[in-house]
């Protein structure tokens, strides 16, 4: 791997906040970001991802790539809980590793940001329609888990309480995190559509502003992964070595995938990163809800402290390798 | 009179307060962001994003027929969730 590219990576202000963060807490600095600010940055981000990618989608119209792209992508959302489900069921439950597995069959949004962030500052091109991959990712892994309870531990949950197929939909589809990517990108869509010249009134808002948010979310994000450490022990190395070799796995299909598909490098790490990246929004909120039996701290711990550093840390540097290398540049 | 004490994942809140009309309680006190330890490890509002919140306090005081209808409509909740709640005595001043 590039060594030039870890570091180009490192030295960027989000994850060098990232590292602040973690190092506040490593070294029991009082620094403390009150719950709802999180809350808010991370709407923002959403929100301003979403436009973003609907008005580049919008500039790059729906052909050629796109709907092989897409469908792809939620081929792959498909698959890597069933994959991931038969691995953990070598060492966890029923319960557990199906909420396991849907962590890892969907997506980190921040992840695929700071990804996106990486590709600007190498002024290498990606296109607006990653994002619609990205937010029709979220949700099918939500549903497989639920199945793969359903199926493998049918007969062990004869009280299924409060949930009912209706109200796992309405989380899956209707997420706060979903509804708002979602939305945002039709709203961007339909703003540089018919309204081209509100755009310049919405770009301080979701342009100017988005890499400062970006780097104070990191913050709280390694302040939160780096509390999340000490779970890891309780997850064992069994979880340990999962959660740094399947988005290895993952990112290893992903990037054979982004070839036969002919995207360009920029998209072929956009691809990448939404393969090998694990929910901590979307699914663990789901998972509380479908499956309180799985314990929250092996799938929130091993998304969030674990695959999430490790995918903007190193990740994200060796998958660009890996695109230099593999993934032809166009003319 | 009779006092109730719940502390359930705010994610749940919605349905335990339903439970609670259902019940036909005359009211109830929601204290939220309560923060603690639990079975699965810590509990804080540091998930917050995420739509995993912190605890939810909830007290209820009401007559001892109110707290049978409670227990019926709050067990298939606390079971399936996780959760405490207990009954204890209550003197008016």
């Amino acid at each position: 791997m590039d060594s030039s590219l870890v570091l180009q990576n490192l030295l960027t202000p989000p994850v060098l906040f990232f590292f602040l963060g973690v190092v506040a807490v490593l070294v029991g600095s009082d620094l403390e970001i009150p719950a709802p600010l999180p809350k808010l940055f991370s709407l923002y981000l959403l929100l301003a991802i979403g436009f973003k990618g609907g008005l580049e989608l919008q500039h790059s119209g729906i052909s050629g790539p796109v709907v092989p792209t897409i469908a792809a992508a939620i081929a792959m959302s498909l698959a890597v809980p069933l994959y991931s489900f038969v691995v953990l069921r070598v060492k966890l439950d029923s319960f557990n590793a199906a909420a396991v597995a849907a962590t890892y069959g969907s997506i980190s949004a921040v992840t695929f940001i700071t990804a996106e962030s990486f590709l600007d500052t190498q002024n290498i091109h990606h296109d607006g329609f990653m994002v619609a991959a990205l937010a029709l990712m979220e949700s099918p892994a939500i549903i497989i888990g639920l199945l793969l309870v359903k199926l493998a531990a049918g007969q062990k949950r004869p009280d299924e309480g409060p949930m009912r197929w209706g109200a796992v939909l309405h989380e899956a589809f209707l997420n706060g995190s979903v509804y708002l990517l979602v939305g945002s990108l039709v709203i961007g869509f339909l703003t540089a559509a018919n309204s081209p010249h509100s755009l310049e009134k919405m770009l301080p808002f979701t342009d100017k502003l988005f890499y400062g948010a970006l780097s104070f979310f990191l913050l709280d994000m390694g302040i939160v992964a780096a509390q999340r450490l000490r779970d890891l022990r309780r997850a064992g190395t069994f979880l340990i070595g999962f959660s740094v070799l399947m988005p290895l796995f993952n990112a290893m299909l992903g990037i054979a995938i982004a070839r036969a598909l002919g995207l360009s490098p920029g998209d072929a790490l956009l691809f990448m990163v939404l393969c090998a990246s694990a929910s901590y929004i979307a699914v663990p909120a789901a998972m509380r809800m479908t499956v309180p039996e799985a314990n929250p701290s092996y799938y929130i711990s091993t998304a969030l402290g674990l695959t999430f550093p490790f995918n903007i840390i190193v990740g994200i540097p060796l998958y660009m390798a890996l695109v230099n290398r593999f993934i032809p540049t166009a003319g | 009179m009779k006092r109730v004490d719940l502390i359930v994942s705010e994610r749940e809140l919605d349905a335990v307060l339903k439970a609670i009309d259902q019940a036909g309680s005359p009211g109830y006190t929601v204290m939220k962001h309560v923060t603690g330890k639990g079975p699965h490890g810590s509990v804080s509002e540091a998930m917050d994003f995420s739509g995993l919140g912190a605890n939810a306090h909830v007290v209820v005081f009401c007559e001892p027929p109110v707290v049978d209808k409670l227990r019926e409509g709050l067990a298939p909740l606390l079971n399936y969730y996780g959760g405490v709640a207990y009954v204890s005595d209550a003197q008016p001043l």
